[in-house]
């Protein structure tokens, strides 16, 4: 009797042992074919890409739409983009210097620029709300749709970093530092949306830029990527 | 309130600059506006500035007014590139005087950095701030290069085409690098119009026109710009495109005849459906011709109708209008297409073709012809006879040459076949005739026959010197043993005691084959062959010695035969008192003569039995027999 509870027991004790390395073998497995079957480079930078177009030209038709009902009376007393919270960021300013930085430096650098706009797009579409301005629920709409489009930028890119080694991984912090409050009469409020997108218009730009210049480079051996 | 009359007063001041900075056109080229205001400023001023390739960029300034200003060197040109705090101002890195041009090359071009101009005179600054930009702002791609078409394909119709467009991107632009990309407007317009029709604009350096017109010519240009900016640059050089007929004419022929095919073939079937569905009765009249009723000469085709026997007996028997002579009056003067029921004499001599006996039983088999053939076929023509095939051939089914054998031979020759087998037997014997007559006459080279009691068949009582042949029934007549030659005779038996209903005794008697002739005169054909195929058939199975029986010709399109009770004759005896002659030969009717236009007379016959010798002339009157002329339907009416 004892003994055959002993045999049971071990019966018992081999199938579980077989169970929990089956198991492991069954996860290695499975951790292997999702290792291989990752998705490649290029195609992420091309789906980022994608991406950093949509939000540029949402961010161009933006600044169009605020144009074309507000004639920027007071561009003139409009704070020069120089002034944006992002120009202190060191980054290529031409072809030549775009082609000489380095990858992952600029992933790095269009991490860094998106970042720094997660803030300004809050106050941005919260002043939205209150713009008077003949287009504001446009303007509004079109604001939500950047956050998110920004958001879906910002994850890809990580996701993308984490593949393109630790130089990619850093992030310069360019913290915005205009407040919440945009303005309190109709003018400032008008002239502060403007400059701050038109600020937004031109990073939009440059992470476009980068990311293009990031994709051809990928795609060397498939020219019709570019 | 001190807080609100100042801001007051900023707006006020704001809308005096704006009023002042407005009318500078310098600031054009930064606000995305093509349009050039139409008053030039008077001083100095900077016309436009572009960079074609987002790495150099180019300015223009005028002079405006001051004209003492537009010598070279007069003005110069200073920028300050505000990519620092503390950036000051310097001036053009290179002059084009002649085109009172600054040209800054890819060192000097900063992208994302702004750039303010200022022009300067000998010791006047004129200087408008809002003349300050960004390169990409302005940035005008040179228009692409390379516009050339491809034909795709040309509708079926032959009428339009579409084209495939393509070009390669302005080569100042870098796009092979990423650096710029550039998004590309086709517009098109017929040469010598004035509106152009602009396509989506789109990033790819093909793209399709549709709808072009054949024959048309057509004049493209293209122009790109960066994405999502809004500046174009200039437009290319047009291209022509100009496709002829194409000389394929096979294809669209083809289609065009196909299309012309169905629409005919369908146009035509409506209009028949409706003809036929709104019954006009003259249309269908030509579309879907009825078949004609019999047209006995003489005879008024109302007395073929139904319900009108007596009449027709009356006529038939000669009465009132002294029969079927060639004075009756013509009932189908509207029509005279039609040909009547005719014998041909001559056709007598075609039954000797298969047996050359010459018997009279022949050439008496071979005049009645005309009935028998008539109601046998089932041809909805009339038929005459002096032809042999023709007319026939196209009602003649040759399979139903045997049944008409049949016919005949039950029609004829009265008296019973030892079985229908036989007699069908000696029918198939007979080779395929191509006449009713030779069928007919085979069939009584055969086995011997004993025609016992077939009160159902016309016996010949008598054969007429004129030729024509006594039918009477209830006589018996055996067909004599001597099978092979044509023995005729129709015999005549047929007792009376057949006929009536106590027939039972009879039953010795072979089963009656008979057929029965149904006669439609409404005109909707006479037994076919089949029909009468199947009569016979149905007689087979009919029980023997019934006496007359009567057969159902399938399909009923005719009025049905009388019940196979009925023990009178088929033929009805008509009331008048010549019929008391033929009390034995009250149920047949007697082919008197042939008249000259080959139609049957039937009369009673002559009192007299002559020889049965035919003479060759055949178109003797016969005496007249008070014969009646059954119609199926009266059939039903008959009383066993």
């Amino acid at each position: 009797m004892e003994k055959e509870k002993e045999t049971a027991a071990r019966k018992r004790g081999e199938m579980a042992h077989r169970k929990t390395s089956g198991s492991k073998l069954l996860m290695t497995v499975l951790y292997m074919v999702a290792a291989c079957s990752a998705i490649p480079i290029s195609d992420l930078l091309d789906r980022a890409s994608q991406r950093s177009d949509t939000l540029h030209s949402l961010s161009a038709t933006l600044t169009q739409e605020l144009d074309s009902h507000f004639p920027p009376i007071g561009r003139m007393i409009m704070p020069r983009p120089s002034m944006c919270h992002t120009s202190s960021l060191q980054t290529p300013i031409d072809k030549e210097q775009a082609l000489q930085v380095s990858e992952s430096d600029l992933l790095s650098l269009a991490r860094s620029l998106l970042q720094a706009w997660v803030d300004p797009l809050v106050v941005l579409s919260t002043s939205a709300n209150t713009l008077p301005h003949p287009a504001q629920s446009n303007i509004s709409n079109k604001i939500q749709e950047l956050q998110q489009h920004s958001k879906n930028l910002g994850d890809g890119l990580d996701i993308l970093s984490g593949k393109m080694g630790p130089a990619a991984q850093t992030i310069s912090l360019l913290p915005y530092r205009g407040g919440n409050d945009i303005g309190q009469d109709k003018i400032s409020k008008l002239t502060n949306f403007h400059f701050l997108l038109s600020c937004f218009r031109r990073d939009s730009h440059k992470i476009d830029s980068f990311l293009k210049v990031l994709r051809c480079r990928a795609a060397k051996m498939l020219p019709e990527m570019c | 309130m001190a807080v609100s009359s100042s801001s007051n007063l900023l707006v006020l001041l704001l809308l005096i600059s704006s009023l002042d900075w407005l009318s500078t056109p310098g600031s054009t080229f930064l606000m995305g506006w093509d349009h050039v205001t139409s008053s030039a400023p008077p001083e100095p001023h900077f016309t436009k500035c572009i960079s074609r390739d987002l790495e150099t960029f180019r300015c223009w300034w005028s002079p405006g007014n001051f004209h003492n200003l537009s010598t070279p060197g007069a003005l110069r040109v200073f920028y300050n590139k505000k990519d620092s705090p503390t950036s000051e101002w310097k001036e053009c890195p290179e002059y084009i005087h002649s085109n009172r041009e600054c040209f800054f090359d890819a060192e000097h071009t900063s992208v994302w950095i702004t750039y303010c101009m200022q022009l300067r005179s000998q010791n006047v600054t004129y200087f408008n701030e809002d003349d300050c930009f960004t390169v990409e702002n302005i940035v005008r791609p040179d228009p692409p290069v390379s516009l050339n078409w491809t034909l795709l394909n040309v509708s079926p119709s032959g009428v339009s085409y579409d084209v495939m467009v393509n070009w390669e991107p302005p080569p100042s632009a870098d796009v092979s690098l990423g650096w710029m990309r550039i998004e590309y407007e086709i517009q098109y317009r017929k040469t010598n119009t004035t509106n152009w029709k602009a396509l989506k604009i789109q990033p790819h350096t093909q793209q399709t026109i549709y709808g072009l017109h054949i024959g048309t010519e057509y004049e493209v240009h293209i122009r790109c710009r960066m994405q999502a900016f809004t500046k174009f640059g200039e437009f290319s050089d047009p291209i022509f495109i100009l496709v002829t007929e194409i000389p394929s004419k096979g294809h669209e022929s083809t289609f065009q005849l196909t299309l012309v095919f169905v629409f005919g073939v369908v146009g035509i079937l409506i209009v028949i459906m409706i003809i036929v569905v709104s019954q006009q009765h003259r249309l269908m009249m030509i579309l879907l011709p009825p078949v004609p009723a019999p047209k006995i000469k003489g005879i008024d085709p109302e007395l073929l109708k139904k319900g009108k026997l007596d009449e027709l007996n009356l006529v038939l028997s000669g009465g009132g209008m002294g029969g079927l002579s060639t004075y009756a009056p013509d009932f189908y003067q509207d029509e005279p297409w039609v040909e009547f029921i005719e014998v041909d004499a001559e056709n007598a001599d075609n039954g000797e073709k298969e047996d050359n006996q010459g018997s009279d039983t022949q050439r008496l088999l071979g005049q009645p012809q005309p009935i028998i053939h008539h109601m046998n076929t089932g041809c909805s023509n009339a038929i005459s006879f002096p032809d042999d095939d023709s007319g026939r051939a196209s009602c003649y089914d040759p399979d139903l040459p045997d049944q008409d054998t049949l016919m005949l031979m039950a029609t004829l020759l009265p008296g019973q076949p030892e079985n229908v087998e036989a007699s069908f037997d000696i029918v198939e014997r007979a080779p395929a005739a191509e006449g009713v007559k030779q069928p007919l006459v085979q069939t009584q080279t055969g086995e011997p026959q004993t025609w016992v009691n077939t009160d159902f068949y016309a016996q010949v009582s008598n054969v007429m010197p004129s030729g024509g042949v006594v039918l009477s029934p209830g006589q018996q007549l055996r067909i004599q043993e001597s099978s092979e030659s044509a023995t005729e005779e129709v015999t005549q038996k047929k007792e009376k005691e057949h006929i009536s209903s106590e027939d039972t005794d009879q039953k010795k008697q072979k089963e009656l084959k008979f057929q029965l002739l149904v006669v439609d005169p409404e005109g909707s054909g006479y037994t076919t062959e089949g029909n009468a195929w199947q009569i016979s058939t149905h007689l087979s199975s009919s029980m023997p010695g019934e006496g007359y029986q009567t057969i159902h010709p399938q399909p009923v399109e005719t009025r049905p035969a009388a019940t196979a009770e009925n023990n009178q004759s088929p033929y009805i005896l008509p009331d008048s008192p010549q019929s008391q002659f033929f009390t034995p030969v009250a149920d047949y009717t007697v082919v008197q003569e042939v008249d000259s236009q080959h139609s049957l007379l039937l009369n009673p016959p002559p009192r007299q039995s002559p020889p049965p010798c035919l003479t060759q002339h055949p178109l003797k009157a016969l005496p007249a027999m008070p014969v009646g002329y059954i119609t199926p339907d009266l059939l039903g009416n008959l009383s066993p």
